[in-house]
């Protein structure tokens, strides 16, 4: 005979048993007590099986050396070990039709559905193909010894049977309690029961032996008394009809006992109704007596129904007491995957956390000592290890920055001019070729959505850039309104196939004209030219963030690496630096420049950012324009402000005090190595508006924005 | 405790393209002969990326964009790897009619997968998102 170890304690078993089986055929409950089913639908034979807790013992097959050990009488078992977290591989498959179950009505029904041709898979969890959920999809989820299989099936056939229904009375926590089939099976092992006793609906109470572990006897209904070792009790059966019950989307064909009513039990009047949370009829009564008088209320107040089972124990019982009380029989509470207990490893088979993108300059980041952060879906670098260095580098001399993640795109098209006209709320037809000009996006409600340049390249072609973190659904926003105007316009988004390195400093002309750019070539302020720099093509855009000069050279990503390189190395000599996201966040707050999402709120319109100058309200139509019309003449009490005060910088998202009163909270912060002190822009959402708060316990006062160089002459120098 | 084998293709080798971007009216590029040899995936009615082929002339839309294409990178799958890949990391259904051009996430990743004839395919993938999505094939 082979052996398994239950609590640390070897007991031997036979060939077929399950480890429920060889716990049993050794005198042992394999958990500590409860009507066992043997079938899988109760919770009161899990234990934690080779380091994994809440296996179902009764479906798991012993095999020589399995160590199981019962869960603590008290609390729950931790969470697992590194068994409960070990990656779990998937596999998707296909089929016409899944039949789940494969007794007499899942053999008839697949065999009905093999007749008609279909490709139909029988999944049972005999055969090792345990199903756990179905999701809308549909998806059948099934736990496998290989790991989870994803079924996609058209149809789903579901021939689970019924489960038998459990006692409710005093002692029914005790050991030595089997339905009827249980028994058989139990017997059918060769497993000694001992005196066996036999009740249905007349069991009134089970009485302990004196060690109080096990069933000494029973008493029924008519006050009889009879001992005994075990207890075998029938009280019918209730469809086994869970997974039916989890995808109200998806269209479940139920067969069999499985789709078959079944009379409810007698309504409980004492005792455990959920073995699983140990809930008890008294505590159903409570939960009633507060108001919550529907099943799935006093499912939610109780929690039962949601242990371990998922209500295949106390359902019936449950919707017998719902009856009893209300006086209408309920129909069973939703279920919701999983209908098994998962590892954590199994949760996640399959899953996959979100793409972060790559810029072409990652390697060259990563060589030059960058920390990198996940940011608007890209890594990007966040300092190269001395961001105020890299911050004096841009002020003082010339330094580069990987702006490859901005959003890109093309339009073009005989309509191009009538749809940015409606799409942007400031004047598009007077962008000169050559020529950019810095532009907001806002939704139909006037809320600003996004913000970005547009640079006209001919007549009827104009290049789009919008915010790193816009830019994945701007592709989607212009397309959209582009079909609902039906104007003629082509979209190519440029995001990924475009790189772009900013060079910005009061040397970075300089760093161009050692990188090939002569002096007359370079674009003024605000315009954009196609030049060849560092022998890369380039489409150089002369815009500003950081509020120096600055030069944004996009060009096709395979050359990125070629651009930074050389550009690196011809600006040795002028002190040139990288800069990461910290040191730019730190120069654009310097400037004032809010960046959308985070100085702005989801209803941010112009005017509490103080970007009216941005909307031309004389144009005919854009988006946004009816509602900024329309609450342009309304009392807006939010406003965002720029704020100076001593250093240290407060933590971006403190919180704004006016006398003790909260009335915003910082967006922006930075201690400004030029200027000496901290730079921070916030909102005051009360009036009136004070031009002294309180940030930190700390005075600070609201100041002109920008808070350095206000006339931008260096951005144009 | 990986229960079970990955599909592992360590020798999968995901490769820049270069090609050109055409975007122009549906009905135009209905009508566009490619050169012989290249290979032009239709992305969407109107988008066109082109491989293997001289910069092409869609004269017949005066606004259409062509545009050197390098975002792309590829992967060559025999048709046993696109079958494999697709039982670990596609839940979406393979055309079963071939040729075929199918689109969608790959292993969490947003991929196109170009299906020859001959059930072999060329898997399609942003330059940007190639390192992640080869780390999630051989993972």
């Amino acid at each position: 005979m082979s052996r398994v170890v239950y609590d640390q304690t070897p007991i031997e078993f036979v060939e077929g048993d399950t480890l429920a089986v060889a716990a049993l055929r050794n005198g042992r409950h394999p958990a500590r007590g409860g009507t066992l089913c043997l079938a899988g639908d109760c919770g009161n034979c899990v234990a934690i099986v080779d380091g994994v807790p809440w296996v179902r013992t009764c479906q798991t097959a012993a095999r020589p050396g399995t160590v199981v050990r019962r869960h603590p009488s008290a609390g729950h078992p931790s969470p697992g070990g590194p068994e409960s977290h070990a990656h779990v591989a998937v596999r998707h498959r296909r089929a016409d039709h899944v039949v789940i179950g494969n007794g007499v009505g899942g053999a008839a029904a697949a065999a009905q559905e093999r007749a008609a041709g279909p490709d139909v898979l029988v999944l049972d969890a005999g055969d090792g193909n345990e199903v756990i959920g179905i999701f809308d999809g549909p998806t059948v989820v099934v736990r496998t010894a290989d790991g989870i299989d994803q079924l996609h099936a058209h149809h789903i056939t579901l021939a689970t049977g019924a489960a038998e229904i459990h006692p409710v009375c005093p002692g029914n926590m005790l050991a030595g309690i089997y339905t009827p089939k249980a028994a058989t099976a139990l017997r059918n092992a060769g497993v000694d029961l001992g005196r066996v006793v036999t009740v249905g609906a007349e069991l009134a109470l089970l009485v302990a032996t004196a060690d109080g572990d096990r069933v000494a006897a029973v008493e029924l209904a008519d006050g009889t008394r009879r001992d005994c070792d075990s207890v075998i009790v029938e009280l019918g059966s209730s469809p086994r009809d869970v997974l039916a019950r989890m995808a109200p989307m998806v269209p479940v064909s139920v067969v069999g006992s499985a789709s078959t009513p079944h009379a409810l039990p007698a309504a409980p009047t004492v005792g455990i109704v959920c073995p699983c949370g140990k809930i008890t009829v008294e505590d159903l009564d409570r939960v009633w007596q507060k108001g919550f008088c529907e099943l799935e209320l006093v499912k939610r107040a109780s929690l039962t129904g949601v242990g371990t089972c998922q209500g295949g124990v106390c359902m019936p019982h449950l919707r017998a007491f719902v009856a009893d009380r209300a006086g209408t029989e309920p129909q069973p509470f939703t279920a919701r995957p999983a209908a098994r207990q998962l590892t954590l490893g199994e949760a996640a088979a399959g899953y996959h956390i979100d793409t972060f993108r790559r810029t072409p300059l990652h390697a060259e980041h990563v060589a030059l000592g960058a920390t990198l952060d996940r940011f608007g879906g890209w890594f990007r670098p966040w300092h190269y290890g001395d961001p105020v260095a890299e911050y004096w580098a841009v002020r003082e001399a010339v330094s580069l920055g990987d702006v490859s993640t901005l959003g890109k795109m093309i339009v073009s098209g005989p309509d191009v001019i009538e749809m940015l006209e409606r799409l942007y709320p400031n004047n598009v037809h007077d962008i000169k070729v050559g020529r950019a000009r810095y532009v907001i996006n806002l939704n139909e409600r006037g809320h600003i959505l996004d913000d970005g340049m547009i640079l006209r390249d001919d007549d009827n072609r104009f290049t789009l850039t919008f915010t790193s973190g816009g830019a994945s659904t701007a592709e989607m926003w212009v397309r959209d309104w582009i079909e609902t105007w039906g104007l003629r316009v082509h979209v190519l988004d440029r995001t990924v196939s475009h790189a772009a390195i900013n060079v910005t400093g009061p040397l970075a002309a300089e760093l161009l004209g050692r990188a090939g750019v002569a002096d007359g070539e370079r674009p003024g302020f605000l315009q954009h030219r196609r030049l060849t720099v560092a022998g890369v093509p380039c489409h150089v855009m002369r815009l500003s963030f950081t509020g120096e000069a600055s030069f944004e050279l996009h060009h096709q990503i395979d050359r990125s690496v070629e651009l930074w390189q050389a550009l690196m190395h011809l600006g040795a000599p002028l002190g040139i630096k990288p800069h990461g996201l910290q040191a730019l966040f730190g120069l654009r707050c310097e400037k004032g420049h809010i960046i959308v999402g985070q100085d702005t709120e989801l209803d941010s319109s112009p005017r509490r950012v103080n970007m009216d100058w941005a909307v031309k309200f004389d144009k005919p139509a854009f988006i946004g324009r009816d509602a900024l019309l329309r609450t342009a003449p309304l009392p807006d009490r939010r406003r965002l402000f720029g704020f100076t005060m001593p250093g240290p910088a407060p933590l971006e998202g403190s919180v704004i005090r006016v006398g003790g009163e909260v009335v915003g909270h910082v967006t922006s912060s930075w201690d400004s190595p030029l200027l000496g002190h901290a730079v921070l822009l916030g909102w005051q959402k009360r009036v009136p508006h004070v031009d002294v708060v309180e940030i930190d316990g700390r005075e600070a006062r609201v100041s002109r924005v920008p808070f350095y160089d206000a006339q931008g002459q260096r951005a144009r120098a | 405790m990986t229960r079970r084998a990955n599909v592992h293709a360590p020798e999968l080798a995901c490769v820049p393209l270069v090609g050109w971007r055409i975007v122009a009216d549906p009905s135009v590029l209905d009508h566009v002969r490619w050169p012989k040899g290249s290979m032009a995936v239709r992305i969407s009615p109107d988008d066109v990326f082109l491989i293997g082929a001289a910069e092409p002339s869609v004269t017949a839309d005066a606004h259409a964009i062509v545009t050197p294409e390098h975002g792309f990178a590829g992967i060559d799958l025999s048709a046993a790897e696109v079958i494999a890949i697709a039982e670990q990391h596609i839940e979406w259904e393979l055309p079963s009619q071939l040729p075929a051009l199918a689109q969608g996430q790959v292993a969490g990743v947003p991929a196109k997968l170009v299906r020859h004839a001959d059930g072999s395919a060329l898997l399609l993938v942003a330059c940007a998102a190639s390192n992640e999505l080869v780390d999630r094939l051989n993972r």
